[in-house]
């Protein structure tokens, strides 16, 4: 989606009415990274950055968060808190104000993801319901003024869920469920010999339209990205041994199967049997993902499934699609600009801090 | 979501910084001329020796005493080099394909007993393609030492030694093509010498890449250890999870991995990683110069096969003081030293999630 495409059709009239008081600014004309970071002596933060390295805030937040969700006409952001964190931060992206401590209630706690509906108004987070441990939540959040307000529950129809994504149409949410059973306070994985990792697209009401799986049990699908013609790409964690060979990377074509997405064997066992962070850039047909245990950085055309990239970033982290390709992050080097426009993909590295990048970015 | 477009201001990072006068870049280039490529080279030279040592055995051209010498010369070699397994060696399976451990599940006696099945005669090409569980050390260690086969039996000897010079042919070509793709013009040697390339942004990069593989490989031993120690298993040891157990060399390679990590520390010439740190951290110099003193005294006192120290209370004693030893080691790498060189070691690769 282009987001001043839809600023100027929607957005400005959404903000205007059901969201008085906000006013529309625009970052100038660079996107905001936003991510969850440490410092050097492991306290976190939510940050922001400008691509040329200006920081616009730093807000230090009690707990360690994951992915971040932009809001997606206001200058505010949602820091999910990781699993199995019981707080998310609403950041005012202009300030870095915190607008709110999101707690979850008494038997659920974060599992580091959430996506805002494109109206704006209903945030959704995927949860653990620790009463039945596992049982995956999608609670949806409705924001009033600055702050989100739970309203109602809908399941995940599986097994600890992490990531969640709209399909285009705004109105399917697709849900990878990791199939771990972890229970309250706790990351240690219950269930490693009966899991049900699967993927799952519901209606906003919570109607199961479809529910999928790899053949692979302990093959956990843990992250997605969505390309603008509804393509779905799921990144793996594979939890059974290291010899085996499992599908880390799979992709759900518009009305086609969920299946594994054509991976090289060299690509696949530089991975280690781990994923972390994917995303498309739509306008490019490009797919990318970083694979830290690897310490790998992957580009493929997303129609040939061709490699495009395969370079070294020591604990690559976080990715996220801009106009040239993609930019990533690292846990311990500098944030990288791969631009993908030319035959040869360039690498840049960015002059952001270097180290201490979370898990995920968001361009906002 | 993809934003309007924007121009990334990508003005001379840290060109500053790129000096030859740079004490990183100085550090970064002085462990891969004097530690990286020498080790990597003696590293291909113990292979060539295992290759040509397993031939002359299977030409009945040499006793299994000195062919078991060739095996633990590499397998010492490649100890060696955990430290220092930055570019193509610490990619991809590269490093399964010369060693398979943790082998949980006894996997390298039943997919060499498969595969012999299956292959009788194998062929370096078959190897190739065959697992990385049969391509390296560890199986050419089982068919050496493993009380299930008796070499000095023609028949047996016939059935095992093409497998052998198969893995010595595969492991000469391996470390080979590594200290090829290491000394070629864009290289991982050049790309830890000269900043910025595709590799490296700065040599800042590079020195927290030798550090995070350098503080890996000591955390490596401590699980080498750990294992058969039973610190997994509720303190039962388990002394056929240890590394180089058949052949009584899991002592002796912990040895050889720890002088591996000393020689980053020092360097050849004093210029290893402690040169970074400055007259004003010579506290913490001394500490880690104390830390490795202590780990290489403790690991003399340790004169029994690991096996057999795990049988007792006072051997399991002793392994005790020495994991301590090196938890200490392990700690001064990945803490004080990490903090005060300002380097950052990652924490996305173990995160699961």
């Amino acid at each position: 989606m282009k987001r001043r495409a839809f600023l100027g059709l929607g957005g400005l009239a959404l903000a205007a009415t059901a969201m008085g008081g906000w006013t529309l600014i625009h970052n100038g004309p660079q996107p905001l990274l936003v991510s969850a970071r440490n410092n050097a002596d492991g306290k976190h933060y939510a940050v922001g950055y400008t691509l040329d390295g200006n920081e616009v805030f730093a807000t230090q937040v009690n707990e360690r968060c994951h992915d971040v969700v932009p809001h997606p006409q206001l200058p505010m952001a949602l820091f999910v808190g990781r699993r199995p964190s019981t707080e998310s931060y609403l950041i005012d992206t202009r300030t870095g104000e915190l607008l709110q401590t999101l707690t979850s209630p008494a038997q659920r706690h974060f599992y580091g993801h959430g996506a805002f509906h494109a109206d704006g108004q209903w945030l959704y987070a995927t949860e653990n319901d620790t009463s039945e441990p596992g049982r995956g939540v999608i609670s949806a959040y409705r924001l009033q003024g600055k702050q989100l307000i739970r309203d109602h529950e809908l399941s995940t129809h599986g097994v600890g869920p992490h990531q969640l994504l709209w399909l285009p149409d705004n109105e399917t949410l697709v849900v990878a469920n990791g199939g771990i059973r972890t229970e309250a306070e706790s990351r240690v994985e219950m269930n490693l010999d009966s899991m049900e990792p699967s993927l799952v697209l519901l209606k906003r009401d919570g109607t199961l339209i479809s529910k999928e799986q790899l053949p692979e049990r302990m093959n956990s699908i843990r992250h997605l990205a969505i390309a603008a013609d509804g393509t779905i790409v799921s990144g793996q964690q594979y939890m059974g041994e290291v010899t085996d060979k499992a599908p880390l990377v799979a992709i759900k074509r518009p009305g086609e199967a969920f299946q594994p997405f054509p991976l090289g064997e060299e690509q696949r066992l530089v991975m280690h049997q781990y994923t972390a962070s994917v995303a498309i850039n739509s306008e490019l047909r490009l797919l990318a993902m970083t694979a830290p245990r690897g310490n790998r950085v992957f580009i493929w055309d997303l129609d040939t499934g061709a490699v495009r990239l395969d370079a070294a970033l020591p604990d690559c982290a976080g990715v996220g699609a801009v106009e040239q390709g993609f930019v990533v992050s690292s846990g311990q080097g500098r944030c990288r600009l791969y631009d993908c426009r030319q035959p040869k993909i360039a690498v840049q590295p960015l002059q952001l801090p270097a180290g201490l990048w979370d898990n995920h970015l968001r361009l906002a | 979501m993809m934003r309007s477009p924007f121009t990334i201001a990508l003005a001379g990072l840290a060109l500053s910084a790129c000096s030859q006068t740079d004490p990183q870049q100085t550090t970064s280039a002085a462990l891969t001329e004097g530690v990286l490529v020498p080790g990597y080279s003696s590293w291909v030279e113990t292979n060539r020796q295992l290759a040509s040592s397993g031939a002359a055995f299977c030409a009945d051209q040499q006793d299994l005493a000195t062919a078991r010498q060739a095996f633990l010369g590499a397998q010492s070699a490649w100890a060696g080099l955990q430290p220092m397994l930055v570019g193509p060696m610490g990619e991809g399976n590269l490093s399964w394909q010369v060693q398979f451990w943790p082998d949980k599940k006894n996997l390298v006696a039943r997919q060499v007993t498969a595969l012999l099945n299956k292959t009788p005669q194998v062929t370096p090409a078959i190897l190739d393609k065959s697992s990385v569980v049969v391509q390296g050390l560890t199986a050419y260690e089982y068919v050496l030492y493993d009380t299930s086969i008796d070499l000095n039996d023609p028949a047996q000897k016939a059935r095992y030694c093409p497998l052998l010079t198969a893995i010595g042919d595969h492991q000469q070509a391996l470390s080979t093509h590594v200290l090829e793709q290491w000394q070629a013009e864009d290289g991982i040697s050049a790309q830890l010498k000269t900043f910025p390339n595709e590799r490296y942004a700065e040599p800042t990069e590079a020195i927290a890449e030798l550090l995070r593989t350098q503080v890996t490989a000591i955390d490596g031993l401590k699980k080498k250890l750990g294992t058969p120690m039973g610190r997994q298993s509720k303190g039962t040891p388990q002394p056929y999870q240890a590394e180089a157990w058949r052949s009584n060399a899991s002592m002796s390679n912990v040895s050889a991995t720890l002088a591996g990590a000393e020689k980053i520390w020092h360097g050849a010439n004093n210029d290893g990683i402690q040169a970074l740190l400055g007259d004003d951290n010579k506290a913490l110099k001394d500490k880690i110069d104390a830390a490795y003193a202590e780990t290489r005294a403790q690991l003399a006192t340790l004169q029994r096969p690991l096996s057999e120290m795990l049988k007792d209370e006072q051997g399991r004693k002793s392994l005790n003081d020495f994991y301590e030893t090196l938890n200490i080691l392990h700690r001064l790498h990945e803490g004080e030293l990490a903090r005060t060189l300002g380097i950052q070691l990652g924490f996305n690769a173990n995160d699961g999630d």
